[in-house]
């Protein structure tokens, strides 16, 4: 053993991207189930769903690995503790693609208004856009380290920090526009599909919520 | 030399092997960077460290030494000339196999205070603790400190440097066409310098610089800045590749000057012992300092040589596949520091440690936050194998003194 190979640890971003990029996936494969659901494709949107909770399993093994890989013993230009807290916030998005994938299960409702729909699969597209944010962000996170921390690449980073926050107000406002219509078509819809509803949109928004977090650990990281 | 002394024969094979060791431990591990980094593969590593540890060895290296390195033992107690030599051979032999142990586990401890502990070993065993003189081992003891700050310090002001002035400005490449030579040339300053006062003998440093210095490390500079103006570098997709290829170029350059500093610096450690048994062996007598002939350089520096080439290789080529997170310009800081502090360091006539520097300036770039995961308990395992250096060498050294001794 040749102690350079040992003084040099692994980075931790390359398997954090890694795992950013399962987030992905793991969105842009319930964006699949909903465009079924919304068609009324229940069959095919409940094989999408459960590739969801597969694409989860995996974003958690990935994040166990990078958990056991970042010992205290290791010396890095940004906190350990804020990698860690980024990297239980990216998987949390990963875990809000997986909820919603699971009340989309719950039932097969034929009374949902077109508008409905439509919002939720709004929300839906808008959720897939943050996810790939948060990839770009972490893999910035990597420019600005290979940049010596150079001011412009600080502010690159920035701007999709403030990207991720912007989208994460906008699903925030489909999310009450959603509420409303609900109860606006409280008549059509018998009180359990209003919950379903509901929760489908409250679990979709949690989708960016957790990713608004993540992105504010990265602000963290680059301070220190 | 009337016939050839047989104990001069032994010392210079100890010598020999000495020289193996630092070749195999040290001179690899100072280079294991570049090759880490990509700059260079195992083999061209072997061949500049080769070639380079060679000349340094033998156009840098002392040409006058002292009869026990640095002075660690007072000479004048030593009365009967048979101790020096067994004495010398004991602490050539105790140094050899403590790197050669240090190696087996990894480990960078200094080739210079295994050689200060040999020598400590038997003057100790020889004619008890008084021999050994404090002021002077205080000074080892505080390069062990001394060395990795320095190395750190201008290291983490390096790549800081690097960074204000290549990554942080608008084009990184056309930056970096620029300064990348500007770096160049400064290394070839103090080349250029060392020739002047080593190889010419030159008195004045402020001549060696001005003169010599100035005008080696302005044609480097013009030639490296004319040979990268003209090619390419990724320019489209990633500036930052962009720079990384061009010090990955750099580099190959450094990492030769870390070859000559090392060889320049740590020959004495192998020959210096073997000048003093040539002294005794030619002269009979020996005093505070001995000359040492070109042939006992030459000697060391093909020792160092074979040692890069027959185990050094395969030290390289295992940390070449290893570390792949080391880009070029965090190795090039870490190259181009630990070879001028040492260069510097050692042309002033202080003791400094070339492995404690590299790792020093490792830990320099990491303050810089430039390297993105450094493992601390493998620094701790560092630190600590310096300070049993020097006890652990007198141990061996003085039991193999004492049993030459009951057998000479």
């Amino acid at each position: 053993m040749q102690v350079w190979t040992k003084l040099f640890a692994k980075s931790p971003f390359k398997p954090l991207i890694k795992h950013a990029e399962v987030v992905i996936q793991t969105v842009e494969t319930l964006e699949k189930a909903i465009d079924y659901w919304e068609a009324g494709d229940y069959e095919t949107a409940r094989k999408y769903a459960i590739e969801v909770d597969q694409l989860e399993d995996i974003a958690d093994r990935i994040k166990e690995e990078i958990r056991d890989s970042l010992s205290s013993k290791l010396f890095m230009p940004v906190n350990r503790g804020d990698i860690l807290i980024y990297l239980h916030m990216q998987d949390k998005v990963a875990d809000a693609a997986e909820d919603t994938a699971k009340w989309l299960l719950v039932m097969e409702p034929n009374t949902v208004s077109g508008e409905i729909k439509t919002t939720l699969k709004e929300m839906a597209e808008e959720s897939i856009r943050v996810a790939k944010l948060v990839y770009k962000a972490i893999v910035q996170m990597d420019t600005v380290i290979e940049s010596g921390f150079s001011e412009r690449e600080i502010e690159n980073e920035y701007k999709l920090i403030k990207e991720i926050e912007s989208v994460e107000n906008k699903i925030d406002e489909l999310d009450t526009k959603l509420m409303r219509l609900v109860f606006q078509n409280a008549k059509e819809m018998n009180w359990g599909v209003g919950i379903y509803i509901l929760n489908i949109a409250r679990t979709l928004s949690n989708i960016s919520d957790k990713a608004k977090d993540a992105a504010e650990r990265i602000r963290l990281m680059m301070n220190k | 030399m009337i016939t050839v002394d047989p104990w001069l024969l032994i010392t210079i094979i100890v010598g020999m092997f000495m020289a193996w060791t630092i070749g195999a431990n040290d001179a690899a591990n100072s280079m294991s960077t570049a090759v880490g980094a990509g700059a260079i593969t195992a083999k061209q590593a072997v061949i500049i460290a080769g070639i380079l540890e060679f000349t340094g060895a033998y156009l840098f290296g002392k040409s006058v030494t002292e009869t026990v390195r640095k002075g660690i033992i007072d000479p004048s107690k030593i009365t009967d000339p048979n101790v020096l030599i067994y004495g010398s051979v004991a602490a050539l032999l105790a140094a050899s196999l403590w790197l050669l142990l240090a190696t087996k586990y990894g480990l960078p401890v200094s080739t210079t205070h295994s050689i200060i502990g040999g020598i400590a070993g038997y003057g100790i065993v020889y004619a008890g603790v008084s021999i050994v003189n404090w002021s002077k081992m205080t000074q080892v003891v505080l390069s062990w400190i001394l060395s990795p700050i320095f190395g750190a310090i201008v290291a983490f002001l390096v790549f800081k440097a690097i960074s204000r002035s290549i990554f942080q400005r608008r084009n990184p490449i056309k930056s970096a066409k620029f300064w990348a030579p500007v770096w160049i040339g400064m290394a070839f300053i103090v080349i250029g310098t060392m020739f002047y006062l080593k190889v010419l003998h030159g008195k004045s440093l402020l001549h060696g610089v001005t003169v010599y210095g100035t005008v080696i490390g302005f044609m480097a500079f013009l030639t490296s800045f004319f040979i990268i103006r003209k090619r390419i570098f990724a320019a489209s997709s990633d500036p930052y590749l962009g720079v990384e290829a061009i010090f990955r170029r750099v580099q190959v350059l450094t990492s030769g000057y870390v070859a000559l500093s090392h060889g320049a610096n740590d020959v004495a450690n192998a020959i210096g012992p073997v000048a003093a048994v040539y002294a005794v062996a030619s002269m009979g007598i020996a005093g505070m300092q001995v000359p040492v002939p070109r042939w006992i350089l030459a000697m060391g520096g093909l020792g160092i040589a074979i040692g890069v080439a027959t185990y050094g290789y395969r030290v390289m080529e295992t940390v070449g596949k290893r570390i792949t997170e080391l880009t070029n310009t965090r190795g090039f800081s870490i190259d181009f520091s630990a070879a001028t502090v040492v260069l510097v360091a050692s042309s002033l006539g202080m003791p400094i440690s070339t492995t404690h520097t590299v790792v020093g300036a490792v830990v320099g770039v990491g303050l810089a936050r430039g390297v993105k995961a450094i493992n601390k308990d493998i620094l701790k395992d560092i630190v600590i194998s310096w300070f049993v250096t020097v006890p652990v060498a007198a141990v061996i050294s003085g039991i193999i003194f004492k049993i030459l001794m009951f057998v000479g």
